[in-house]
């Protein structure tokens, strides 16, 4: 089949795939980690009622989430470096911390609402059998959240995905920003590209491809919505 | 090395800043009205199973839900040229983020649409009322105001979103703060932007819960 299509499309594609697909693949699986892992914690201690700490995650939580993720990218990567010594992200690593702030704070806002809605007796019956909070949380109403909170994920995951392009913008070489090289690329003459704009070819491509990876997990999601909740 | 807050830097740049914000604030408001119109309009379709609009509609929403919408931005800005269709920076950022509200509206008017009781879409039938009626006096102001929570979450994701076209440099409150940056090397023009989306967004989430608490169908609280 590779054979039918111009000879400009297999090198093109290869270092799409190779160098994009990889990166943005590991930019989502880290940010996605990184907000379940910082997110949990925090909306679980949105329901305690402590208001220092509740005005501090709650201050978190609307920062990133108000703010446009390129807005808290761009700060990440040219303001960070000015207050924080030493710290000189590579395009990718930048937007994977921009990504990560603005998904842990979707993740502590479902958690709380997760959490929530687990019925107070829940935590009673915990209470009575002699679990601390720690206790309590960890082993009798987080494992329930989770189940509720398993569909907001798998959305998020999308949206993580698709928002990795905000890369691009700053120069990161995954699926949006290879792209973009490979277009200028071919753009140039002669022996070093062809002379001609292959912009439309191109980000159609990537356009399908992250509708392969996304289009499944929407539905993913849509599935585990009905059967959890 | 920190630097230091320089307030002077405010009276040197308020004035492209400021219309930096008066573009963010034309682009967002063509976005939402295109988007209001879309969703709508797809919505009643969707939920009123129009054959064949029913169908594109649902392929326009998946298509764009499940693409990123920078890649919609590059492919409006730069891809449509290579067809012999050129468009400015202006029309691809209220174009895209519009094209991409709208698709997210379809879904919350469906919802709101299915949601009205059908009791009285029948009454109205029963009273006589065309099938264009019924929509525009009971289907639309019901409906509309049942998906007002998901459809303000919309609408502030289109405002967010057009600080995307600092990608294909329209000269929207985020281009022109980075443009700033770019020749004072200062950190000031994103203290800026930070604090204008935020106080935006979080004004403009306010004051559309006040519209939804009194627009709300009381039956449905």
């Amino acid at each position: 089949m590779l054979a039918l299509l111009p000879s400009w499309v297999d090198p093109t594609a290869h270092y799409i795939i190779h160098e994009g697909l990889t990166n943005t693949l590991k930019m989502a699986a880290a940010a996605i980690t990184a907000s379940v892992v910082i997110g949990i914690p925090f909306g679980t201690l949105l329901t305690v009622n402590f208001w220092p700490t509740r005005a501090l995650i709650r201050a978190y939580v609307e920062i990133w989430r108000g703010l446009p993720l390129i807005v808290t990218i761009l700060m990440v990567y040219f303001v960070g470096p000015d207050y924080i010594p030493g710290f000189e992200p590579r395009a990718i690593y930048a937007a994977a911390i921009g990504l990560s702030l603005w998904g842990s704070a979707q993740v502590a806002e479902a958690t709380r609402g997760a959490v929530q809605s687990i019925p107070r007796q829940q935590h009673e019956a915990a209470a009575a059998l002699g679990f601390g909070w720690v206790g309590r949380h960890t082993y009798v109403i987080l494992p329930q959240a989770l189940r509720r909170l398993l569909p907001p994920l798998v959305t998020l995951l999308v949206g993580i995905i698709q928002n990795t392009t905000l890369a691009a913008v700053i120069g990161g070489a995954e699926l949006a920003g290879t792209g973009q090289r490979q277009i200028e690329r071919l753009g140039a003459y002669p022996p070093i590209g062809l002379g001609q704009i292959k912009a439309l070819e191109i980000y159609g491509a990537i356009m399908i491809a992250f509708f392969c990876i996304s289009f499944p997990l929407t539905r993913l999601a849509a599935y585990l919505e009905r059967r959890l909740v | 090395m920190p630097l230091a807050f320089d307030w002077s830097f405010f009276s040197e740049y308020w004035h492209p800043l400021l219309w930096g914000f008066i573009r963010t604030l034309e682009v967002s408001a063509i976005a939402i009205a295109m988007a209001f119109v879309i969703g709508a309009l797809g919505g009643a379709a969707r939920a009123y199973r129009i054959p064949v609009v029913s169908q594109v509609a649902a392929v326009y929403v998946e298509i764009i839900r499940c693409t990123p919408i920078l890649l919609q931005i590059f492919f409006l800005f730069y891809g449509l040229p290579e067809l012999g269709i050129v468009l400015t920076p202006f029309t691809v950022a209220w174009l895209s983020v519009g094209i991409w509200g709208g698709a997210y509206n379809i879904e919350n008017f469906r919802a709101g649409f299915l949601a009205v009781p059908n009791g009285l879409r029948e009454a109205a039938f029963a009273l006589g009322f065309s099938r264009l009626a019924v929509f525009f006096n009971v289907g639309l102001p019901l409906g509309a105001r049942i998906s007002l929570p998901s459809s303000i979450n919309t609408y502030i994701a289109v405002v967010k979103n057009t600080a995307l076209v600092y990608a294909i440099s329209y000269n929207e409150l985020t281009t022109v703060a980075l443009n700033i940056n770019a020749v004072t090397l200062r950190n000031e023009p994103f203290l800026v932007l930070g604090v204008v989306y935020l106080t935006l967004v979080w004004s403009l989430s306010y004051v559309l819960r006040l519209v939804e608490r009194r627009l709300m169908v009381p039956e449905s609280a």
